[in-house]
């Protein structure tokens, strides 16, 4: 086949650029979302195991105690062990950065002398200064080392002091010299002090405790590490320092599919595009395609030709793309780290992590979208027939023939869906939903056809008797043009659809979280050094505290809570130990069968736990099954009271009472409290006096439930800020879609229009017209739209949301979105139809009608 | 030779069904100049049509340069109406992006040919037409008649065995018509392929071998 014949194509880009662009946009868009997204996910991820990887440096093995510190004497004894090379004791907390800085700061507690082997840390101060420096560093209690890029940011100086929070408690470092770590790589994106372990053991309050400790085993045979193994107290685990890093990803992986679901939806609405300006191109040129069959051009050549513009499209707008995801990456990073800090643990990732797979992989995914997408027009071009030359209806005839097929088809993938989303694969992602949702999608686009014949002459009569013969032409041509129409009307259905859906979720969300905390959450005020923080495990209440709220006349009950995070299989899971009989006075956890106070006190008579519904769906447990526990004390057989629901996003948890918490936890620590006032009208009060008695000395937060609640229903808001972004740039495709489309159309008509005008009909009749039918065809997508948005919300609330996080999600009508998003499409679609006719009756009949 | 067996087609439009042929019998020699002509509706082009390979019989056969067309493959068929049939339209039916000279050029090129092959070929051809000066130019910015002469030359530039034409004058006034029809004679003189042409100019018949007479469906005799 000669390139030459492909000039027929480039002719008509040349032609008409406006219109090629827009479909070239739209697989742009969907693109770049697609790439920022995954680019985004992956360079915060990236970042938080690139400092899992700088704290390991070289440590193979780590040992270390689910969700508790280790006895220094352990350190000892396994340094001498035979199997072990080297061993380095290691401290970590996250501390705030106080007044004028801000921000989470890690600190590391480490023992200079065991860290050769494992850590290189090159200091920057040259010369004899260095000598000092090292002085400084293991002689002053308050000295601290300050990495480089944090120093540089936070302009701060060997010599300078340095105030954070540890804890509840200010104290005030002092940064004694910086350093540089091997490879670049830092956590927390460079926010890392140094300190002598030691010191950090007295700053920390963890006098005689360690953190874990990291390995180097003198073989690297199994056996080796099992034997070591073998030779521990029981609670302490031997396991691989990389496996921090996989757990976060455990925790954040249906976060993360979520988004890049999402994200592959503005795509899927761009192949819309693709597919519409492929069909447009293909209806306009059929007389030129028939007429190149005469001549001897062979379906073959055809199809190549209509796919070969799909995939230039493809092309070019894919690397648009890419080059606007970028972009749009460094943004959303920004919002997607912050959410995952407030929701998971703290990152910190400024730069982007450009990998080139990730960029082909967009690339190719956008050439494939627009293939898949031209592949159905082109196939249609190829079949033209010869006779196109001199028969122009010939295509609506044939697709209104297919109207009934489209329907079938329609139905079976809604049938399809249907059976897809009562499926459910063990523990694995959501996929059958996800699938199922595409196919609802699938299904609304093959029922357009039928719809807008059926919408088309069923409310011809009543146009007639409402807008007189233009709404009664308007009617019938919106039926009679179904090859280009139904196009557009199922994109812009499909956009409206996910939109609706998404709201839908997020409102029904939003409002069973707060039912939540309302109903499970009690509590006059929640006293403690961090409430919202998921770098807080760490922080605890001042201990003497206790005695004097318990001493205190206003306070009737206190409740004691405790929160650890251990690694739990694949992922990390929290365990939270609190007073139950105080939390049973006061209305309980929310359980999903039984009676909470009774429950409660069952459990904590017997010994028992209780779990989130998240824990249950996720592993598949049920009321009255066997968890084992990794904690301290080793592996504890628990029997699961009652499953509970629970909207915490940073894990999983399993409750039980405080007391058997310490049993095996072996600590006081509490890390908050709940206060039930006497009086709870005075609330204020007691939060002024708190502050008051603690404010000097300590930092910590006395909220009211309504801030609580506030506080988690604006974390909540921030998490879905990405969301609805990407919501929005699926509008912005679909909205092109539909501007296009009546652009085209209604240009395709020029000549009908100029020659109604011509044989005497007013330009108001027939501006009316072309909004009757522009204003149904809205209309239409906005019914269908509906509709599929109404079944999708159902499969993302009861089936995908379940699979993927475990939460049940109540499902509460949202009106709003939709009356909002008809006023938004119905004006849209008659502006889009107002502009085309409007210009079309400017331009000069004689001119228009000459043509040809 | 052409030759047409017991010919009929039928256009089926919902429950009515319009007899456009109706059993036609018909030989044409290689080489001749044969005119059709006929009332409005009587079937002149659906004949045409079914000569060229643009559409299937509905009954009979027919049999073009040996070929039997309903033996034919698609693609064999595309194949064919690419090599030995060149067709001319009353709307001329010019690519309205290309250039006259692209737009003789294109058959040429799908045959395979480089462009710049079928583009020295085109200007021969366009030249032959009396078109050397146009060759440029997008069809819009030529007359009715110029781009009637540029189908012409499209039809020729593979040197088909057989030319149809329906109608090529009916869109022209009659002095430029006669010039059409001269073109015609002239081309078929120096080329001696086989001409059918449809018209309801009288002058045609002055040029063809042959004057055959359609009414409703069937060949009058
Ligand atoms: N695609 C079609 N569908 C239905 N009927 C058709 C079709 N094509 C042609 N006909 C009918 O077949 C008959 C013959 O048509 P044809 O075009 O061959 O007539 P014609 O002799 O060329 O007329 P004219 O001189 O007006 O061009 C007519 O009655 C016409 O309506
Ligand atoms: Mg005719």
């Amino acid at each position: 086949m000669r390139a030459w014949l492909f000039r027929l194509s480039t002719k008509h880009l040349w032609e008409h650029p406006g219109r090629s662009l827009l479909g070239l946009l739209g697989i742009a868009l969907g693109t770049a979302v697609y790439l920022s997204i995954s680019l985004a996910a992956v360079s915060a991820l990236r970042s938080f195991q690139d400092g899992v990887s700088a704290v390991a440096g070289k440590a193979e093995w780590r040992l270390m105690s689910p969700g508790a510190p280790l006895a220094d004497f352990l350190f000892t004894r396994v340094r001498q062990a035979s199997e072990v090379k080297a061993a380095a004791p290691v401290i970590e907390s996250i501390l705030d950065l106080s007044d004028p800085h801000q921000g989470p700061v890690l600190l590391l507690g480490l023992d200079p002398f065991s860290e050769l082997p494992f850590r290189s840390y090159e200091f920057l101060s040259a010369g004899q200064v260095g000598a000092r420096v090292w002085e400084d560093f293991l002689t002053r209690p308050d000295g601290v080392l300050m990495s480089e890029p944090l120093a540089q940011r936070l302009s701060v100086k060997p010599g300078d002091t340095l105030p954070v929070m540890v804890g509840s408690s200010r104290r005030v470092l002092t940064v004694v010299g910086l350093f540089r770590s091997s490879h670049g790589l830092y956590p927390l994106d460079g926010s890392v002090l140094l300190m002598d372990l030691a010191h950090a053991q007295e700053l920390l309050g963890k006098l005689g405790q360690i953190d874990y400790i990291d390995l180097l085993l003198k073989s690297k045979s199994p056996g080796v590490a099992e034997k070591l193994a073998a030779q521990l107290p029981p609670g302490v685990d031997l396991v691989q320092p990389g496996s921090q890093g996989l757990q976060m990803e455990g925790l954040v992986a249906a976060y993360r599919l979520n988004l890049s679901v999402l994200s592959g939806i503005a795509l899927f609405v761009g192949m819309f595009l693709i597919y519409q300006s492929v069909t447009l191109s293909v209806v306009r040129r059929r007389r030129e395609i028939g007429l190149c069959r005469t001549l001897g051009m062979t379906p073959g050549q055809v199809l190549v030709i209509f796919l070969a513009e799909g995939v230039v499209n493809g092309l070019a707008g894919g690397l648009l793309g890419l080059f606007l995801g970028v972009f749009l990456a460094k943004n959303a990073l920004g919002v997607m780290t912050q959410t995952m800090s407030s929701l998971y643990t703290p990152v910190a990732a400024t730069d982007l992590f450009i990998q080139t797979p990730l960029l082909v992989k967009a690339w190719v995914l956008a050439i494939g979208a627009t293939l898949v997408a031209a592949w159905l027009p082109a196939r249609e071009a190829a079949r033209t027939p010869v006779r196109a030359v001199w028969y122009r209806e010939d295509l609506e005839e044939r697709l209104a023939n297919k109207v009934g097929q489209f329907f079938w088809f329609g139905l079976g993938a809604l049938m399809l869906a249907g059976m897809l989303a009562s499926v459910k694969i063990g523990n694995s992602p959501p996929y059958p939903g996800f699938a199922a949702a595409f196919l609802i999608l699938l299904s609304f686009a093959l029922l357009t056809p039928a719809a807008v014949k059926w919408w088309g002459r069923t409310l011809a009569p009543w146009g007639r008797r409402l807008w007189g013969v233009s709404g009664e032409l308007g009617c019938r041509y919106l039926a009679g043009s179904l090859s280009r129409s139904a196009v557009s009307i199922a994109a812009l259905g499909c956009a409206l659809g996910m939109l609706i859906a998404v709201a839908v979720m997020i409102g029904s969300f939003r409002r069973t979280v707060d039912d939540w905390v309302s109903r499970a959450i009690s509590g006059d005020i929640f006293f403690g050094p961090a409430v919202f923080s998921t770098a807080a495990y760490d922080r605890f209440l001042p201990s003497e505290v206790i005695p004097e709220l318990q001493a205190d006349p206003q306070i009737s009950d206190i409740y004691f809570y405790r929160c650890v995070r251990i690694p739990f299989r694949d992922r990390f899971i929290l365990v939270i130990g609190g007073s139950f009989e105080v939390l049973a006075r006061h209305g309980s956890l929310w359980f999903r069968q039984g009676e909470g106070q009774e429950l409660m006190l069952k459990a904590r008579s017997r010994g028992q736990v209780m779990v989130s519904e998240p824990l249950a769906e996720i592993f598949g447990y049920r009321e009255g099954d066997l968890l084992i526990l990794p904690t301290p004390s080793g592996p504890q057989r628990l029997t699961i009271a009652g499953i509970f629901y629970d909207y915490r996003t940073d894990g999983p948890s399993v409750w039980m009472d405080i007391t058997l918490f310490r049993q095996f936890w072996q600590d006081r620590h509490l890390n908050a409290v709940r206060l039930y006032l006497k009086d709870p009208s005075r609330v204020k009060e007691v939060q002024a006096k708190l502050q008051h008695r603690y404010g000097q000395r300590y930092h910590l937060l006395t909220l009211s439930h309504a801030d609580l609640r506030a506080g988690i229903l604006k974390i909540f808001d921030d998490t879905f800020a990405l969301t609805y972004a990407l919501e929005g740039v699926a509008i912005v495709v679909a909205v092109f879609g539909i501007i296009t489309t009546f652009l085209v159309l209604i240009m395709e008509r020029e000549r009908d229009l100029a020659l109604l005008q011509a044989i005497g009909t007013s330009r108001r009749r027939i501006l009316g017209m072309v909004l009757v039918e522009s204003g149904l065809a809205s209309l239409l997508s906005f019914v269908l739209g509906a509709l599929s948005g109404s079944l999708l919300s159902l499969l993302l609330i009861f089936i995908i949301n379940k699979q993927a996080f475990g939460w049940t999600v109540r499902l509460y009508f949202t009106p709003g979105i939709y009356w909002q998003t008809l006023v938004l499409v119905t004006l849209l679609g008659l502006a889009a139809g107002a502009y085309p006719a409007w210009r079309a009756l400017q331009s000069h009949l004689a001119a228009i009608l000459k043509e040809e | 030779m052409i030759v047409l067996r017991e010919v009929s087609k039928t256009y089926q439009r919902g429950a009515v069904a319009i007899h456009a042929l109706r059993g036609v019998n018909l030989v044409i020699e290689s080489g001749e100049f044969l005119a059709i002509t006929g009332k409005s509706g009587c079937g002149k082009s659906t004949l045409l049509h079914l000569i060229g390979g643009l559409e299937p019989p509905s009954a009979g056969q027919i049999v073009v340069a040996g070929r039997d067309l309903s033996r034919l493959s698609e693609v064999e068929l595309t194949l064919f109406r690419r090599d030995l049939v060149g067709v001319v339209f009353q709307t001329f039916n010019l690519l309205p992006l290309l250039t006259l000279e692209e737009n003789v050029a294109l058959p040429r090129v799908l045959q395979g040919a480089s462009f710049h092959q079928a583009r020295d070929e085109a200007r021969q051809w366009l030249a032959e037409v009396g078109l050397s000066d146009r060759r440029q130019h997008k069809p819009h910015q030529v007359s009715g008649g110029e781009m009637q002469r540029a189908a012409i030359a499209r039809a020729l530039i593979n040197r088909p065995a057989v030319i149809l034409a329906d109608e090529p004058t009916g869109n022209l006034d009659s002095g430029t018509g006669a010039g059409i029809l001269e073109l015609f004679a002239h081309l078929h003189q120096h080329h001696r392929h086989t001409v059918i042409i449809v018209t309801h100019a009288p002058e045609a018949a002055a040029h063809a071998g042959r004057v055959l007479r359609l009414h409703d469906g069937q060949i009058q005799p």
